[in-house]
């Protein structure tokens, strides 16, 4: 049986700057807030289709979709790898702020 | 160490100027991204989880002040004021922009560096002995061997686009230092029967998913032959490796399925119908390259000065970090230091652009202007006179680099992880982090001794958890981060691969299994002399397993 | 979009190449795939032949001196395999024509030329992106390899020592 349907949105790298980008309603943004998402497997197979068509328009690299939550109004995204991608940094305090960090602890 | 000619020079500013061509095509459309991902791999440049990442050849380990500030100059120009030094003796931005990586390139080449042939299927930049030309028991410095290597294999028309990544490693001692059984060809400086220099090749270690030990292929090579017997390997790979499935496309997978006997008779017919000397360095080559690596003028110097002993009874932390993190040199008075880049705490490898022009410094002043990176992902100063140790230590003191760490339980390799990788399927760096927390205590990891951990945050086994005595294996299991251990690996001459210990631990137990198995071997062990490696070999997994999962519920 | 490209740029393409259950000509230039090629030998044509990957160089060398053309096939630009067979042939001692058939890119006409081969028969999907032009500014891009004995392609090692003697 089918798995069942997730909320999605579509993110990618983009191609010239290299980080993560989300398929909004007027374009490529990088707020995941302003992402359109999926209801549907219909509207996943859409937003999926506007995402490659991104990749061949040289806009961006690898576009997949990946599945959200929407409980609160903003998506979060369900996968461990995902959320740290979203948030655009390492979990951890890195490069100059580690010494820093580990100097006041 | 080896300085650029006019047609290196060359060679490097046109490669410069194909990738920046290369990058326009992309942009117009003229490559497609399954077009330019090859590509640009070739020139370092990965996509990693958050952004692009550059990886930048550091060949053979060596450089010196001068590059070390170009490497902080490029942290702090193009990306975000860091780097992240690694197991291959390389050095790994992770916040490049696509636009910008031509420009760095171009800076890069202004020091004689690049970043060739870092990643993709070809043949990677080669790996040797951070202590070449320093260990007193060398028969040759490997890093001669390594530099012919790396001009024969860069931008090689026929092996550039072969079915997998393909690594070489050199070492000139016979301690093993680089690592040679886990890679794709290893190669260890030998004396044939006449006491003539010659090499021993080994074929198809790697790590990876299908780990295996490398194994012999040629007992003794004429050093002449190097060149045409490494290409009869590389044609009968090229065409013969399997292309049908990524994860057996490696030369160890080739040989296994062979047979090491057949695979043998495939080289050697190559090897004996080619055109051997169309191929082979000519003469004068390996003489010319030689003579760069020619050790350094040290006048020899006492053995203990006095200022120095006075210092290390002064100071004992200084006299800790002596004991641990310097090793012998061949020029009486000298040490080659290591600088650990494993704080309590850190994360393992990284460096920010104060410390690589501290480091730079130190190098200058004190080491000839050289320095090594390790596979262990530390730096090493290798020409240090005693009477200058201190000075360096303070020096390193001052940007907390001075951790007496070396070879013991906090000196903890791990890849990036899910923090910055993309094909991660667990962190590794926290995991670092939180173990090295709990063994923060000289005290106590001078008393456990020689101990190195080894943490891979997937299978692809960067961070070479499977040649770790306690390798540490991040997976996911249905959306947890879970972690498997194995025990009794090992990087050097006797190499081994770490058994299984069992079911993995969760990310949060992972401190407690750690201290719990170094406790076992506390233990168990005969006396202080016996190091955790040689415990295991003599007790066995049974005990740490029955301590481990016999209590676990 | 020209397909066929050799040093010169882009080339007319005479040969014709001939399908599993075609015919052969009675006249002109055919290719043939490797299991045709005894039946072909016989018929007296102009001879090229179609090459998998996988294919042990030394299986075409008795004909050498019968084939005009070897097309060795690139099912991916990513497939090396090819070099090396380029390579082989040339070592075997075939003075033919050499063809790389299949998605090569232009940044491997070099690396393609030193391994022996003279030209690139490109599907419409690449040649569509890329021009001639860009096979021109790719040839020689490199001035000197470092590697030796390779088909046009100068070697810094050679040169060194020619600088070394001047
Ligand atoms: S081992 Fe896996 S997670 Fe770690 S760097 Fe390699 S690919 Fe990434």
């Amino acid at each position: 049986m089918a798995k069942e349907f997730k909320p999605s949105v579509v993110t990618a790298n983009d191609l010239i700057e290299g980080d993560s980008v989300f398929l909004g309603a007027l374009g490529w943004v990088r707020d995941i807030a302003e992402a359109r998402v999926a209801l549907s497997r219909d509207e996943a197979e859409v937003l999926e289709a506007d995402g490659v068509a991104g990749e061949d328009a040289n806009i961006v690299v690898g576009p997949y979709l990946i599945e959200v939550s929407v409980a609160t109004g903003r998506p979060v995204p369900v996968l461990r790898r995902e959320r740290i991608r979203v948030s655009g940094v390492p979990t951890i305090p890195f490069g100059v702020a580690a010494p820093a960090e580990r100097r006041a602890a | 160490m080896y300085r650029y000619d006019e047609f290196d020079r060359r060679f490097v500013d046109e490669r410069v100027a194909e990738f920046r061509d290369q990058v326009e095509r992309r942009l117009t459309g003229a490559l497609n991204e399954a077009e330019f991902k090859p590509l640009r791999l070739m020139n370092g440049l990965y996509l990693q989880l958050h952004a692009y990442m550059l990886r930048v050849a550091i060949p053979y380990g060596t450089l010196n002040g001068r590059q070390m500030r170009m490497l902080a100059h490029i942290a702090e120009t193009w990306d975000k004021g860091y780097g992240h030094f690694t197991t291959r003796q390389n050095i790994q931005y992770n916040w490049p922009k696509l636009k910008d990586v031509p420009d760095i390139l171009e800076a890069l080449a202004t020091v004689e560096m690049h970043a060739i042939q870092t990643s993709g299927n070809c043949i990677r930049n080669i790996t040797s002995d951070p202590f070449a030309g320093v260990a007193p028991e060398e028969i040759e410095d490997p890093r001669i061997t390594a530099e012919l290597l790396r001009q024969w294999s860069s931008l090689h028309p026929e092996f550039t686009y072969l079915g997998r990544k393909f690594k070489f490693a050199v070492t000139g001692s016979e301690h093993d230092r680089a690592a040679i059984k886990v890679h794709d060809i290893g190669i260890q400086i030998v004396r044939g029967e006449a006491g003539e220099v010659g090499y021993r090749v080994l074929v198809g270690g790697g790590m990876g998913r299908t780990p295996m030990i490398a194994k012999e292929l040629r007992a003794f090579l004429p050093k002449a032959d190097l060149l045409p017997y490494v290409e009869a390997i590389l044609r009968v790979y090229n065409l013969h490796g399997r292309r049908d499935n990524k994860y057996k496309a490696r030369i160890k997978i080739l040989v296994h399925e062979t047979g090491i006997d057949a695979f043998r008779d495939q080289v050697e017919r190559e090897f004996a119908t080619m055109d051997r000397a169309a191929v082979t360095a000519p003469e004068g080559e390996m003489e010319r390259i030689a003579a760069y690596f020619a050790p350094p003028e040290l006048t020899e110097k006492p053995s203990a000065p006095v200022a120095f002993e006075r210092m290390k009874t002064l100071d004992p932390d200084f006299a800790q970090w002596v004991e641990r993190n310097t090793s012998a040199h061949r020029v009486p008075g000298y040490v080659a230091a290591t600088i650990s880049l494993k704080p309590i705490g850190g994360v393992p490898g990284d460096a920010t652009a104060e410390q690589m022009r501290a480091m730079a410094d130190l190098a200058e002043s004190y080491s000839v202007d050289e320095m090594r990176i390790t596979h262990e992902q530390n730096v090493v100063l290798p020409h240090v006179a005693l009477g200058d140790l201190y000075k360096v230590y303070r020096g390193l003191a001052a940007i907390g680099l001075e951790a007496p760490n070396k070879g013991l339980v906090t000196d903890i390799i791990a890849c990036p992880g899910l923090d910055y990788c993309a094909l991660a399927t667990a962190r590794s760096i926290p995991v670092a982090q939180a173990i090295s927390k709990r063994f923060a205590s000289n005290k106590r990891q001078r008393e456990i001794g020689p101990l190195s951990i080894k943490i891979s945050g997937c299978i692809n086994a960067c961070g070479h958890h499977h040649i770790g005595h306690i390798g540490i294996l991040g997976l996911d299991k249905a959306g947890v981060e879970n972690y498997q251990i194995t025990l009794g690996g090992e990087s050097t001459e006797d190499a081994a691969l770490g058994q299984r210990l069992g079911p993995g631990f969760g990310y949060d137990e992972l401190p407690d299994v750690i201290e719990k198995i170094v406790d076992i071997y506390l233990d168990l062990r005969q006396g202080r002399r016996e190091t955790f490696l040689q415990t295991y070999r003599r007790v066995g997994m049974e005990p740490f397993k029955e301590a481990l999962y016999a209590t676990a519920d | 979009m020209p397909r066929l490209i050799d040093r010169l740029g882009p080339a007319e393409d005479i040969w014709t190449v001939l399908g599993a259950e075609d015919p052969l000509p009675s006249s002109g230039s055919v290719i043939v795939a490797l299991e045709r090629l005894d039946e072909a030998l016989a018929a007296g044509l102009e001879l090229g032949v179609h090459l998998p990957n996988d294919t042990d160089p030394e299986r075409v060398k008795p004909h050498f001196d019968r084939l005009s053309l070897i097309s060795v096939d690139f099912p991916s630009f990513t497939d090396g395999r090819g070099f090396s067979i380029g390579h082989c042939l040339r070592a075997l001692g075939y003075e033919g024509r050499l063809r790389a058939t299949g998605p090569v890119i232009s940044d491997q006409f070099d690396f393609l030329l030193a391994c022996g081969f003279d030209e690139v028969l490109l599907p419409d999907s690449v040649a569509e992106r890329q021009p001639p032009e860009h096979w021109a500014a790719a040839e020689g891009r490199i001035t000197l390899g470092y590697q030796r004995g390779l088909a046009g392609r100068g070697s810094i090692l050679d040169a060194r020592r020619t600088a070394g003697d001047g």
